[in-house]
């Protein structure tokens, strides 16, 4: 059992039955140059397409397995592209980062998974997170947007930025623009693995292990994985 | 580019910011952020912007999250980019954030170093960056304002005026070091004013603004200093930062 193992049976599982539409679509990460890093400032006056803007529906999610289930370089698309949707100026949007390969220390590889989504960096693409929200805003400039940036840019870059880590060996990326329900329902797989990292970086955060008045000792003594987190740590405290 | 324009209270720092930032942000399109560092606001005012949110709203979001105990500092750091983002009140190439009046005075030292590495990282994806300073020499001091490139010292034709301005560059060469600085004397009337500050102080003058009606009645009638037409202490304003290399 892999840390995230339920929330990303959760995720799949969610994924299928919005696909069964047909609505998803699928690329490779390898069938175009990677885009260029650059400025990512982008005021509202230049911008051609926001996804995620404060006021409409976004989630942001990173999980990983341990057991190969991820189909290296796979970007998923549910919903319009960026070229798609310039005309709505505004879309709902979900990003889910799922990589695979062997996290002995979680915490470290969380922080450097994280660190490498945060760190895409695409010119004339900003984007913004509150972890603490779990929220992703982006906004697309008319430059970048001219010159046909596309989810599928992003996805390759996130895909190229967390593979460049020696822990993961492969990653895929879902994008979800269809609607705010869709968006909306991934969200519980996402509360649920947010509490998973919130319980673990306060074992490292604060060192505490008064589990009596900890918040998250349901969790921690349910889930396995949590559970070997902690006592690695204790030990090492003796 | 980063500048800090500073004096004592009531010579006109925040007309001289509003134009400045409105002349750099009109320069073939840079884009140019302009901070409310007073936390008695006045900037938001004179450009005719009222942010939903100010700087401190986001400190008091970010002590929540700190006090939380979840969130490592990166995480800390890109929710301050996010917050921040949100406070932003954007008008065509120009973006303004207030500071607001901080209230609890708690000691959140981490929070103040994060907060300050952001806005600086913001000022730094900008073209060019406009920070109105409160009054006196406190935020330089304090080290409130610092990686400025140019201090934009304003005076009226009051010798007090002109010592408060001494004082600051002073403190600032001291505090942060070589950047540029130029003296702006603001609501000037007669030549006879500008000999007496011209022979009475070191200071790099780089600009000689007119007491201006125009100016007066903007201010009279509450209208945004965006909207001000070509007036003798505008040009005046804008003469002071090609003079010093800014414009
Ligand atoms: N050149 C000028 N001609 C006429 N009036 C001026 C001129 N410059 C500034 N004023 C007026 O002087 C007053 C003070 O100016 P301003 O608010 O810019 O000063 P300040 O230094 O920002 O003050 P504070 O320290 O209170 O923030 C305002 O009413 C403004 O309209
Ligand atoms: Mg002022």
């Amino acid at each position: 059992m892999a840390l995230f193992d339920e929330q990303l049976g959760e995720v799949r599982r969610v994924l299928e039955s919005m696909s069964a539409g047909g609505a998803a679509r699928q690329f490779a990460a390898g069938a175009r140059e990677l885009w260029d890093k650059g400025s990512t400032l982008v005021l509202q006056e230049d911008t051609a397409l926001e996804m995620g803007n404060p006021s409409v529906a976004s989630l942001s999610l990173l999980l990983w397995s341990e057991d190969g289930g991820v189909e290296d370089g796979r970007i998923t698309l549910v919903g319009p592209d960026v070229g798609e949707a310039l005309k709505s100026g505004s879309l709902p949007f979900a990003q889910v980062v799922i990589v695979d390969g062997t996290f002995e220390s979680e915490y470290d590889s969380y922080r450097d998974i994280r660190d490498a989504v945060y760190d895409t960096r695409l010119a004339g693409l900003s984007i913004r997170t509150m972890p603490s929200k779990r929220t992703l805003w982006c906004r697309v400039g008319r430059d970048a947007a001219d010159k046909g940036l596309s989810l599928i840019d992003l996805g390759a870059a996130l895909i190229d930025s967390v593979k460049r880590l020696e822990e993961v060996g492969s990653a895929e990326v879902v994008f979800v623009t269809s609607s705010a329900e869709d968006v909306r329902r991934l969200t519980s797989p996402a509360a649920s693995a947010q509490r998973l990292v919130d319980a673990m970086m306060k074992m490292y955060q604060e060192q505490n292990f008064d589990c009596e008045t900890c918040e998250y000792q349901d969790v921690c003594d349910t889930v396995m994985d949590l559970k070997k987190i902690r006592s690695k740590l204790t030990d090492s405290q003796d | 580019m980063i500048l800090a324009v500073c004096g004592k209270g009531g010579v006109g720092k925040t007309t001289v910011s509003a134009i400045a930032a409105q002349a750099l942000a009109e320069k073939n399109g840079l884009r140019a952020l302009v901070v409310d560092a007073d936390p008695a606001g006045g900037l938001g005012m004179a450009l005719g912007l009222t942010p939903r949110r100010t700087l401190n709203d986001v400190r008091k979001e970010i002590i929540e999250e700190v006090k939380e105990g979840k969130r490592d500092k990166r995480d800390l750091s890109v929710s301050l980019d996010y917050l921040i983002a949100e406070a932003l009140t954007e008008r065509g190439n120009m973006a303004f954030l207030s500071i607001g009046r901080p209230e609890d005075e708690g000691c959140y030292c981490k929070v103040n170093v994060i907060l300050k590495d952001t806005i600086e990282g913001l000022a730094g994806r900008f073209d060019a960056t406009v920070i109105d300073a409160e009054a006196g020499i406190e935020q330089v001091n304090r080290k409130v304002i610092s990686s400025v490139d140019y201090m934009l010292l304003v005076s009226d034709t009051s010798a007090k005026a002109v010592r408060v301005v001494e004082t600051i560059k002073d403190v600032a060469d001291r505090m942060i070091g070589n950047e540029g600085a130029g003296l702006v004397v603001n609501r000037v009337r007669d030549r006879a004013e500008i000999e007496g500050i011209q022979s009475g102080t070191a200071l790099d003058v780089i600009g000689w603004v007119p007491e201006d009606d125009t100016i007066r009645r903007f201010d009279g009638e509450e209208k945004s200093f965006l909207e001000l037409p070509d007036c003798p202490a505008r040009a005046a304003i804008r003469g002071a930062l090609v003079r010093a290399g800014l414009l």
